[in-house]
């Protein structure tokens, strides 16, 4: 192996890597804020009597989840416009991964619904709530118990897929890690560093979350 | 030793030495080589338009191919008279010092530092990087999108200096460095960048393969000059190569230099004037 490592050009880049890693944080959170909107209202409206929302909804759900994000992103960004739908750049990845959060979410919140015992929502009807009522202080408190460990998973991968948008030069992590290869060939030291960041970076967004299923109250 | 058996031993000593010299010298000359060769061995690269590629029937094209042909030209008569060696542009110098090509025509910027490995011929092209717009876009030309400030973003290819090299000609334009050529074009075209910025040639060799769908922004910058390379050592090989270029750039084989230059780059070479050698003053 004649490769001998030089960690200097990475401290002295190393406010770059951070403020990729935040950018990319602020994207994520953005992304997964309204996709959480997108798969509540889609895993309710399964749940509706009328068949119309849930096939809807099943649409949506097996167009997105069976798209590569890439190709959701480059479609986007460099298609719409051209069919006259311009949004930002930020927005535009933002936007990217909130429809292929939202599909992936409403399975999560779908299963988690899923797992509300029949009797409690009998329950609940027996002493006269109305639907909404039903909904929000009775079947929500025990779905999102239900799916706080798939939510995790789902939003660490979220999280990560941040990396993609360095493709249509958005200069989050992967994008500086991308450029200090090019400008200084310190190939190991950038990817390294960008490996190490993200790792940090997910396994704090877990012990979390973790935490927060540990203080969840349980039913 | 009778007279007889000397003067033949002399004879044959006089004849060795004679023949010997000869092949020697006949060894030296590269140019004398080559002609009895009766082909010229060119090393280049392929897979990249304009400059050296297969054409659809897999014939060797592009400018750098039809300078090699200007000197095959030169030496036989006919420019078919070329053996290709593909090599890769790390190669284009070993190849040349260890006598693997006689020439390499290879997009080969001229550096000083080179120099002193092999030697260049005159120059055939000079590169640079230039600005193209999509036609019927916000901005015209350089000078507008220089006035428009950081209201304009430049789409390059990623690569060190990329900012500073757009900065020098756009002082305050936003730079999206793209990770391969045809997302930098894509930007272009779906109006994420109001300009690509990147070698001149490309441009101008994908505006001709787009007729109509984009502008040049008339301004170059960054210059860097083409030539071919042949082996240290050989003057008199080198003077020929060269005479063969001058007269391509300014004499009886302009017609072919421009037509060849038309062709690649979409637009035609200032004529040499005619009556006093312009080059020479």
């Amino acid at each position: 192996m004649g490769y001998s490592f030089q960690f200097g050009v990475i401290e002295a880049n190393l406010d770059k890597f951070l403020q990729g890693l935040v950018l990319g944080l602020a994207l994520a959170f953005a992304a997964i804020f309204i996709g959480t909107l997108i798969g509540l209202l889609c895993a309710f409206a399964t749940m509706a009597k009328a068949q119309t929302p849930s096939r809807l909804v099943g649409i949506y759900v097996s167009a997105i989840r069976n798209t590569p994000l890439l190709v959701i992103i480059l479609f986007v960004y460099f298609a719409l416009p051209q069919l006259g739908i311009r949004l930002g750049k930020h927005e535009s990845f933002v936007f990217s991964l909130a429809i292929y959060a939202g599909a992936y979410l409403t399975e999560v919140f779908r299963s988690g619904l899923a797992g509300v015992p029949r009797g409690v929502i009998d329950a609940g009807r027996a002493i006269g709530l109305t639907g909404f009522q039903l909904a929000l202080c009775v079947i929500s408190p025990i779905m999102w118990r239900n799916c706080l460990p798939a939510l995790g998973t789902t939003f660490i991968s979220l999280f990560k897929d941040t990396s993609l948008a360095a493709v249509i030069a958005i200069p989050e992590l992967t994008y500086q890690a991308r450029k200090l290869n090019t400008e200084t060939f310190r190939v190991a030291e950038a990817w390294a560093t960008a490996s190490v960041l993200y790792l940090a970076t997910c396994l704090l967004i877990a012990a979390g979350l973790r935490q927060l299923e540990r203080r969840f109250p349980k039913f | 030793m009778n007279k007889q058996k000397f003067t033949l031993l002399a004879g044959l000593c006089a004849t060795a030495l004679v023949t010997g010299f000869g092949n020697a010298a006949l060894a030296q000359d590269k140019l004398e080589q080559i002609l009895q060769r009766g082909k010229l061995i060119v090393g280049t690269g392929v897979g990249n338009p304009p400059w050296h590629f297969r054409d659809e029937k897999g014939d060797m094209a592009g400018f750098d191919v039809d300078v090699a042909k200007i000197v095959a030209k030169g030496l036989f008569g006919d420019d078919t008279k070329i053996e290709y060696v593909n090599q890769a542009s790390d190669a284009r110098i070993p190849n040349i010092v260890t006598d693997k090509v006689d020439i390499t025509c290879q997009f080969m910027t001229v550096t000083a530092e080179r120099a002193q490995q092999v030697n260049f011929t005159i120059p055939y092209y000079r590169e640079g990087v230039g600005l193209m717009m999509a036609a019927g876009g916000k901005y015209k030309s350089r000078d507008e999108m220089k006035a428009a400030g950081a209201a304009v973003t430049v789409s390059v290819l990623q690569n060190v200096y990329a900012e500073e090299m757009v900065h020098y000609a756009l002082p305050e334009a936003k730079v999206d460095q793209y990770e391969s050529v045809d997302l930098m074009y894509q930007a272009l075209n779906s109006g994420r960048a109001d300009a690509a910025a990147t070698d001149m040639s490309s441009l101008q060799w994908f505006m001709k393969q787009n007729p109509g769908k984009y502008v040049d922004g008339g301004y170059g910058w960054n210059p860097q000059t083409y030539s071919c390379a042949v082996k240290r050592g050989e003057q008199d090989y080198l003077n020929f190569v060269n005479i063969a270029f001058r007269e391509a750039l300014t004499g009886v084989e302009f017609a072919t230099y421009s037509k060849s230059f038309e062709m690649w780059f979409g637009v035609k070479p200032p004529e040499p004037k005619v009556g006093f050698p312009e080059e020479l003053r």
